[in-house]
């Protein structure tokens, strides 16, 4: 695939709930290797456009297509195995297994191991142990390795997810508020990790966010929502300047030291 | 529990089960009655796979018993088939009953589950209910033990020989079923019932985990029924009943709900229990019932979850006790699925 | 035979709405606390047993009809508040167990009291002929029953949409999470809720005894049907309830006709088809409980 070739698109998403068009008639495009970044104020729909691209939820209109393939209506586990991964605001673990475990899992799944009845040995294991040594050194967890989840800090449980996210070899990566409810040291510690996914790793990132420091320094690109509709759509830059989405954050005050 | 202390309770607990018929007469108990906990012990089994480890209300698995008890009944009475063939045909009973209805079940979860197993374990009992030509019907069907053949030689069962048998299955059963508990699938298993989600954005299709999943517990319960119907030889429509299905659990929630050897504590009580205060009172029912909502109000968890519970420490890997503290009474059981 | 298809259908009219009466009662507790309510039966043999003894103390029928499942519904409440409420945070199966082991309670209970086997419990003398309507004719105790029971689903109906607290319990019982947002006493809601179940359950109970019979057991009767109707109608909508009971009426009374043994099978590959068509039920919406 060409660098720059389109790896996911969504286009005119719209999804209901009771009445209320949470997602509005929602376009979005998002380019092999690079970072972007979806924002909008409060409300605006951006878990409910992400739950739409991830399967989470099936969208009333529009259609979305993922390295080539309509996966509108294919099952949330059939997108990993395409090369899907992702994470939720509230890291969406298994609290009561430990850190291992809890990324062994993933890394048995993509290796097809998950349904054996017997616990493997030899070289399928041997090969597992490998690539959970590696992700846990990626997010640098070795450590807490053998701690189950439910003790260690809010952003060490996210990096977590986002190590299980990697488990399944994904070519893009959409997380969702990567950086909710983080002390400022952990939000550092997060987004040197989104940068590696990209310089290290070579994968494609969308992501939901809030705080437009962490936006403006890691996106290359950034959509934003407003009340369900498309508000804008352009590089750091352009969005920082435009009047629209300026009147939308007003009250806000995210805009404000920028 | 760490693996030294474990093989030696566990080795403890199969010495005792199998010195039990030079005990039990010393507390009057019948050698049949401890037959009874072995085999009951199996189809709680059944029920802790889905409940304890995967989180299913599995509210219907006497269905699956009771196949099992008239699949055993049936084929000896009317094709006169010996002692083994009958508990094979028992199982495969339950296991076909599985397939049919998994499919209907695995579509949903939480409190929906529950209701969709006991609705349809229920249908089972109907057909023996009012087939009454060839069941019985409410009367129930009385049966013969047949011998066992094996390379021609007849032998008869008597009941200290069936207490050996039931043993052996229920040891076979034990090591089976830990060993797929803590195989990746029903490692599997667990993390669905902490957050099917997350397992389905590993890319695993959570379907099929649950199908497989009640197929091997239908079969479970499947061997039970088979086992307790030539226990006692005889097989009545209340063993497809929903009510039996619910003692399954409680006796499940008494031992430990993702405990192995739970069950077996489980079964223990019920069995035991049921069979010592029906001696005394014709009013079990009412001590049931009350033993149901101290259990629900007393201790979740289980006597071994309980027992472990109180020697609070910290978690190290992933042992059949974590299994336990994850059965987290406040989890969330409803996951998104994509619509 | 095929004379008796017109009252055989009747028959299934009122059976389905004896179904639809009791689903709905445990279709609101499912739905707002997720307790699936197994003492419902024994709630609706209880009724039957006031209302036995209120008669048979020379008190009239029709005011046994509503007195029993008033005392129903002060019993219902007071167990919901003592033994129910404490394991709405907990899974749902845990109140399963709760109302299970209740049931189990109850019946002994009720075995003590009034008897093992079942008592006679008659309807009032004015309703026991027939009523002819020229072409067939039907026991006038089952047309008293079959417009008790449209009366009762109906006045429900009008409290859910018409009043005020009836909005506010059809909201909640929607969607949990509206009901801290309404501001609502929350522990009203539930007592209010369950409360209601019971007393539908109450009236069935009393019509039932009247006209199934009545025995420490009776009421289990009634309950698995009402199940397959929740599944058949759909979680959460009433009026599914009300579709999935005749539904279910009706295919059993004509089943009974045509092979009697294979009456109660009907209602579940009634159950199969609908849920390979529709697997949230005919009504059902894709609700809180998946």
């Amino acid at each position: 695939m060409a660098p720059d070739a389109i790896l996911l698109e969504a286009r005119n998403i719209t999804k209901v709930f009771g009445g209320v068009r949470a997602v509005d008639d929602v376009s979005l495009q998002v380019r092999e290797g690079t970072i972007h970044a979806l924002i909008g104020p409060n409300g605006a729909g951006k878990t409910t456009f992400f739950n739409a691209i991830s399967g989470f939820m099936f969208p009333e209109r529009g259609r979305v297509t993922f390295r080539g393939t309509d996966v509108t209506r294919t099952m949330n586990w059939k997108r990993i195995a395409m090369g899907m991964g992702r994470t939720f605001q509230t890291p969406s673990v298994f609290p009561e297994l430990t850190v291992d475990d809890n990324v062994r899992l993933g890394v048995r799944a993509h290796a097809g191991q998950a349904f054996r009845l017997f616990t493997p040995t030899g070289d399928a294991k041997a090969t597992v142990d490998r690539r959970v040594d590696e992700l846990l050194g990626f997010v640098n967890l070795t450590a807490q390795r053998d701690r189950p989840l439910s003790e260690l800090a809010h952003g060490s449980q996210r990096l977590c997810e986002i190590a299980m996210s990697l488990s399944t070899d994904p070519v893009l990566v959409l997380l969702d508020e990567p950086m909710a409810g983080l002390a400022e040291a952990e939000t550092d510690r997060i987004m040197g990790v989104i940068r590696d996914l990209r310089v290290r790793l070579g994968l494609t990132v969308l992501f939901v966010e809030h705080n437009m420091r962490v936006v403006l320094s890691l996106a290359d690109r950034i959509t934003v929502l407003d009340r369900g509709k498309l508000l804008a759509e352009g590089t750091p830059a352009e969005i920082a300047a435009n009047e629209a989405v300026r009147s939308a954050y007003l009250g806000e005050g995210v805009l404000e030291h920028v | 529990m760490k693996a030294r202390t474990e093989l030696l309770v566990s080795a403890a607990t199969v010495v005792l089960l199998a010195a039990a018929p030079a005990i039990s007469p010393l507390v009057h108990l019948d050698v049949s009655i401890v037959s009874e906990v072995l085999v009951t012990a199996i189809a709680v089994m059944s029920v802790n796979l889905l409940l304890g480890y995967t989180g299913l209300p599995a509210f219907g698995n006497a269905a699956y018993f009771g196949l099992g008890t008239y699949g055993a009944a049936l084929s000896v009475k009317y094709a006169h088939v010996h002692f083994i063939e009958a508990i094979v045909i028992g199982t495969v009973a339950a296991l076909l009953g599985g397939l049919i209805l998994a499919p209907f079940l695995l579509r949903r979860r939480g409190i929906y589950f529950g209701l969709l197993s006991i609705a349809f374990g229920q249908v089972f009992y109907f057909i023996a209910y009012r087939y009454t030509d060839v069941t019985g019907g409410e009367d129930g069907m009385q049966f013969p033990r047949p011998d066992a053949v094996l390379g021609g030689a007849h032998q008869t069962i008597s009941e200290l020989g069936f207490y050996y048998v039931a043993l052996a299955l229920f040891v076979l059963v034990v090591i089976a079923f830990r060993s797929v508990v803590r195989s990746p699938f029903g490692r599997t298993l667990v993390a669905i019932r902490q957050n099917e989600a997350r397992v389905r954005y590993l890319g695993l299709n959570t379907d099929r985990f649950i199908f497989v999943a009640l197929l091997i517990s239908a079969t479970m319960a499947g061997l039970s029924g088979a086992l307790f119907g030539l226990l006692i030889n005889f097989a009545y429509p209340l063993q497809l009943d929903w009510h039996q299905s619910g003692y399954f659990v409680l006796s499940m929630i008494l031992g430990g709900a993702g405990t192995v050897w739970g069950s077996l504590v489980g079964a223990f009580i019920y069995v035991i229990g049921k069979d010592i205060i029906s001696t005394i009172t014709p009013l079990w029912q009412i001590f049931l019932g009350a033993l149901f909502v101290a259990c629900v109000l007393g201790f979740p968890r289980g006597i071994l979850g309980s027992i472990a519970a109180l020697r609070a420490r910290a978690p190290d890997t992933f042992t059949d006790d974590d299994v336990n503290a994850a059965f987290d009474p406040n989890a969330p059981v409803e996951v998104g699925r994509g619509a | 035979m095929i004379e008796h298809i017109g009252p055989q259908l009747f028959n299934g009219l009122v059976l389905g709405a004896f179904y639809a009466i009791v689903a709905i009662g445990l279709s609101l507790i499912m739905n707002l606390t997720g307790t699936i309510n197994m003492a419902h039966g024994s709630f609706m043999t209880l009724a039957g047993y006031l209302a036995f003894t209120l008669v048979s103390r020379g008190t009239p029928f029709w005011f046994a009809l509503i007195a029993a499942p008033l005392i129903l519904v002060v019993v219902g409440v007071v167990v919901e508040r003592t033994l129910v409420r404490p394991l709405y945070k907990r899974e749902p199966f845990y109140s399963l167990l709760m109302t299970f082991g209740l049931s189990l309670m109850a019946e002994e209970i009720y075995r003590l009291i009034w008897g093992p086997n079942g008592v006679p419990f008659s309807p009032p003398k004015a309703l026991a002929g027939a009523a002819h309507l020229g072409f067939m004719s039907f026991p006038t105790f089952r047309i008293f029953i079959a417009v008790v029971l449209v009366v009762a689903i109906a006045a429900l109906a009008l409290f859910l949409t018409r009043t005020r607290f009836g909005l506010r319990l059809r909201a909640a019982v929607q969607d949990t999470e509206m009901i801290a947002a309404l501001g609502t006493n929350t522990q009203v809601i539930y007592a209010v809720n369950f409360g209601l179940g019971i007393f539908l359950a109450g009236i069935a109970g009393v019509l039932a005894a009247g006209m199934l019979g009545l025995s420490p057991t009776s009421g289990n009767a009634l309950l698995m049907p009402a199940f397959v109707t929740v599944i058949i109608g759909g979680m959460g909508s009433l009026f599914g309830s009300v579709v999935g009971g005749v539904l279910i009426g009706m295919a059993i009374s004509l089943t009974t006709l045509f092979i009697p043994a294979a009456s109660e099978v009907s209602m579940y590959v009634l159950m199969a088809v609908v849920l390979l068509v529709r697997p949230r039920g005919l009504f059902g919406e894709e609700g809180i409980f998946g």
